[in-house]
């Protein structure tokens, strides 16, 4: 036995007779998908942040339930002039002079609430619902588009392949807060429009596609590397010699051995779209009151952060959990996928 | 501390006890001159500011003790006992000429050229640039609204029943670049105010031959003759205006030399004959006043030259940081036309109550309601709104600033209502089946509002309540600068939003402007509602007719406007605005002039020695 092997099943990676004996070894062959599940299982760290993200997750969309049986308020709800028992004291949710009420870590206002009295925590599982359903939109639409580029500029090269890499490097070229701002603010008052399709200004699909559009080449470029050096390889050289045609062998022969790095680049962009979201949001290009996102929040709670931190605090320390922790599960998927792999995306 | 600039009855603003009127007493310790038989301005549950008569002899046994109070404050701060007076300690025996103050503005102005800015910012800055031939007195309170000759050598001569309006121009006048002023330069100036569609052309319409020339059907405007030889200026309007002094001071209406382009310019302003001149300008970021050297020749009474030689104008949107760096006096002033953070206000109170004060201003906060579309061209949906909305809720998101209201002719001006507001609020049942009755459930309505608190806050509660009635809500919150010409261009289809009148000049013709039918336009339109109402129309232009001297015959008829405009909820008034006065102890607090049209006269600060 090899000693990569002999080290694999001495580390329980694979299966087989650990002793030193005369025996013959059987080693029973297991596929790269399954070998990827076994790295993954032993890396308590990434499964920990892993579990971290998937938790927040779920409370997220488990938002309306809170607000409802919990809260019992909306997220867009505004108690302006309302006032509840705190300490068996009864408290103005906001104060005359506009301040909110902090944390009371009971059911209503549980994190407070902000300037116009809507409650911090409701507005916070909501808000983190927007935040991941564009952050997954946008990797949904990074990926499929990224993915489009890179397989016809790879597989074609030629003309295709030098008119689309210069599209991505324009596209890589512009800052991608800048061009989100500048898209973003341009759509915020007549939303997108094109053919039948029209997208309100305060829908969430607009900040999705701006940045499922700006994160493309971050994406394509890798991916396009990948297809030009597997279309050189043998089986898409027999596929060629069997009679298939091009699209059939992107899509059959190609696209298949581009999963893993797929898979890679999920965890990732969904990372970098959520934050990325939070940016534009914050400057105002995102997602539009009075919808909540983590961004909003920041930057509606930045005028009030020497006399209600919380109002920062609060959604700040949600976003930065929730982004490491799919960040350290994507960099523990990378490892698990191929120890080996040198995927960088630049920021 | 506030002072009330014109609030309850003529209250003069400043308070030294030698600058209160007869019969006001100076509280040293609130700074405020008050009338014994007046009381303070407080919002009640109806959300109307109302006045509270005080008795004669508990207030003057106040007057007393807090005179007491005074001399004895007076005494221990001169030894500079507290830390927040400590910078403004210093007792000045004349004005200190020279250097340089900084003022962080929220946003930069619509536009610095005098024929297109409209705004209070830009206002602030070309009032001491761009002198007109008529002026304000660069006064604080009552006194500020007083007009006195600028570049004309003395108020104008009317005559033709108040249809002809006969000026002078001063002698030997030049522009900070050294030409000349001649006569046909203000008929040029009119002339430009109309091509480039200034926000307030409308108050020009009334000069013959102005819409012809503003529409393109002549190619001069008819209504004005002047005589280079003579400075002699004849204005004709087509009607008897009573408010067309106050026209003649905006600053749009100062010469210019007619060299400059009829098209809007940003960083090449035309020169002005005023104290200071507009240099180093960074569209959107800053700009400079810098002394005019010229001016001071001129010998004109009654506007200051300026002491400081420069002030540094910088954007800064950030309130927060803004407000730190006032308090901390890194820089000099707070623009008024920013908001204090809620958050800081009680340390600014208590660390700086020296350089700070809240001013009461004649002022209109309003949401408009678009009368030319569905849902509000239906009045019952526009009542809905009425019984809806809390005033006190916008108040309270106001941070302390605002003072409820239901009248569109604000507390201080003739004309405004002392009678309860005619629809109860809140009342969210009623508004709900109001809404029902009318079958708006559902309807859909954009609500406009900006990006800046406590104006972004105010317009999600309003737009919250829009939804609980029954509405389906598409909030658009839009960059400030870009606001107005947004919700003023009648291709954005805004069918409500927030919008606020700051005073103009004292009448309350100035106010109804905003609900006039003929300031309906394509763009630039100032009456966001697209409010046509036969009554109201033809009660304003009957009543506008009357001499500004006059106003009080009247009074009682545009108070019955207003409240004929309540009932009809034309545009659903909610409060008048405080601003803050707020400098770093770098500034002479005491002397520095709050003008009540042109807010912080930068003109009359001046450095502590």
């Amino acid at each position: 036995m090899s000693r990569d092997a002999q080290q694999l099943v001495s580390e329980g990676l694979l299966p087989g007779h650990r002793g030193g004996g005369k025996e013959p070894l059987v080693v029973a062959g297991l596929s790269p998908s399954r070998l990827a599940l076994r790295r993954l299982r032993h890396n308590v760290v990434a499964l920990t942040f892993g579990g971290m993200f998937l938790l927040i997750a779920a409370l997220c969309f488990m938002a309306p339930l809170y607000a409802r049986y919990v809260a019992h308020t909306g997220p867009n709800d505004n108690h302006v002039m309302e006032t509840i028992l705190v300490g068996g004291h009864r408290v103005d949710v906001v104060s005359p002079i506009g301040i909110p009420i902090g944390p009371t870590w009971h059911s209503r206002f549980f994190f407070g609430a902000d300037f116009n009295g809507r409650d911090l925590a409701v507005r916070l599982l909501y808000g983190g619902r927007n935040s991941l359903i564009i952050g997954f939109s946008a990797t949904a639409i990074t990926i499929v588009c990224a993915l489009v580029i890179a397989l016809l500029a790879g597989y074609y090269r030629g003309w295709v392949d030098i008119l689309l890499t210069r599209f991505l490097d324009l596209l890589w070229a512009y800052p991608a807060v800048l061009l989100g701002v500048a898209i973003g603010t341009s759509l915020v008052l007549g939303g997108l429009s094109i053919g039948p399709l029209h997208v309100s200004g305060n829908s969430l699909g607009v900040p999705a596609v701006i940045i499922g559009f700006v994160n493309i080449p971050y994406v394509a470029k890798p991916i396009r590397g990948e297809v030009l050096l597997l279309r050189e390889r043998e089986f898409v050289d027999a596929a060629r010699v069997l009679g298939l045609g091009p699209l059939r062998i992107i899509f059959s022969e190609i696209l298949p051995n581009l999963s893993s790095t797929i898979i890679v680049f999920v965890p990732l962009m969904i990372a970098n779209s959520i934050l990325l979201e939070a940016g534009l949001s914050y400057l105002g290009a995102g997602v539009q009151p009075p919808n909540a996102s983590w961004g909003t929040m920041i930057s509606s709670g930045v005028e009030y952060i020497t006399s209600s931190p919380y109002l920062v605090l609060v959604p700040g320390i949600t976003l930065i959990v929730a982004v490491l922790g799919i960040n350290v599960f994507g960099d523990g998927l990378r490892d698990a996928l191929d120890p080996r792999a040198a995927i960088s995306k630049a920021h | 501390m506030e002072r009330s600039l014109l609030g309850g009855r003529n209250a003069p603003a400043a308070c030294e006890p030698r600058m209160c009127e007869s019969g006001w007493v100076c509280l040293r310790a609130s700074t405020q001159c008050t009338d014994f038989s007046l009381g303070s301005i407080s919002g009640d549950d109806e959300g109307r500011a109302v006045t509270k008569n005080r008795k004669k002899w508990t207030s003057l046994a106040a007057v007393l003790c807090t005179s007491a109070m005074a001399i004895t404050a007076i005494s221990v701060g001169s030894a500079g006992a507290s830390a927040g007076r400590a910078g403004n300690a210093a007792h000045v025996s004349g004005p200190v000429n020279g250097g340089t103050a900084t003022v962080d503005m929220p946003g930069y102005p619509n536009s610095l050229d005098p024929q297109e800015g409209y705004t209070l910012n830009a206002g602030e800055a070309d009032w001491i640039v761009y002198t007109p031939l008529l002026t304000y007195a660069h006064k604080s309170g009552l006194a500020g609204t007083q007009i006195i000759p600028g570049l004309a050598t003395a108020l104008p001569v009317v005559t033709d029943n108040g249809t002809t309006y006969t000026l002078t121009l001063r002698k030997g006048l030049e522009y900070s670049n050294g030409t000349a002023v001649v006569a046909s330069d203000f008929k040029f100036a009119v002339e430009r105010a109309l091509k480039l569609n200034w926000g307030a052309s409308s108050f020009l319409l009334v000069i013959q031959g102005a819409g012809a020339y503003q529409s393109g059907h002549a190619s001069t405007l008819t209504g004005i003759t002047t005589d280079d030889a003579t400075g002699r200026i004849t204005i004709k309007l087509t009607s008897s205006y009573g408010a067309f002094d106050n026209v003649l001071c905006f600053p749009a209406l100062s010469p210019v030399p007619q060299t400059t382009p009829m098209t809007v310019q940003t960083t090449h302003l035309p020169p002005g004959v005023g104290a200071y001149t507009i240099e180093n300008i960074v569209p959107d970021v800053s700009f400079d006043l810098v002394q005019n050297p010229l001016f001071a020749k001129f010998h004109i009474p009654g506007i200051p030259l300026g002491h400081l030689n420069e002030i540094k104008v910088e954007v800064e949107s950030n309130s927060v940081s803004a407000a730190e760096a006032v308090l901390d006096n890194q820089v000099d002033a707070f623009d008024v036309t920013g908001n204090i953070p809620p958050s800081l206000l009680g340390t600014i109170e208590s660390r700086a109550s020296s350089r700070f004060a809240k001013v009461i201003v004649a002022s209109t906060d309003y949401f408009f309601l678009n009368e030319s579309m569905a849902p509000f061209n239906n009045e019952q949906a526009r009542i809905a709104v009425s019984y809806a909305v809390d005033r006190n809720a916008l108040a309270r998101l106001g941070g302390g600033f605002t003072v409820p209201d239901c009248y569109f002719v604000p507390v201080g001006i003739p004309g405004h209502p002392t009678t309860p507001c005619p629809y109860p609020s809140p009342n969210l049942a009623k508004a709900k089946a109001l809404v029902k009755a009318a079958n708006l459930v559902g309807t859909k309505v954009s609500v406009y509002g900006w990006s800046q608190s406590p104006g972004e806050q105010q317009v999600e509660y309003y737009a919250s309540v829009l939804t609980s009635i029954g509405f389906k809500v598409d909030l658009k919150i839009i960059n400030p600068s870009i606001y107005w010409s947004t919700i003023g261009n009648v291709k954005t289809a805004a069918q409500t939003g927030i919008a606020g009148q700051f005073l103009d000049f004292p009448n309350p013709g100035d106010f109804f402007l905003l609900l006039d039918a003929r300031n309906i336009h394509p763009v630039n339109s100032d009456n966001f509602g697209n409010v046509n109402d036969p009554h109201l129309q033809a009660t304003i232009v009957r009543l506008e007719q009357v001499p500004a001297s006059q106003l009080a015959s009247v009074a009682n008829q545009w108070a019955a406007l207003s409240v004929y405009a309540a009932q009809k909820v034309l545009a659903y008034t909610w409060g008048s605005s405080q601003l803050p006065e707020f400098l770093s102890n770098r500034i002479n607090f005491k002397t520095a002039v709050f003008q009540p049209l042109f807010m912080d006269d930068w003109s009359s600060w001046e450095l502590n020695s």
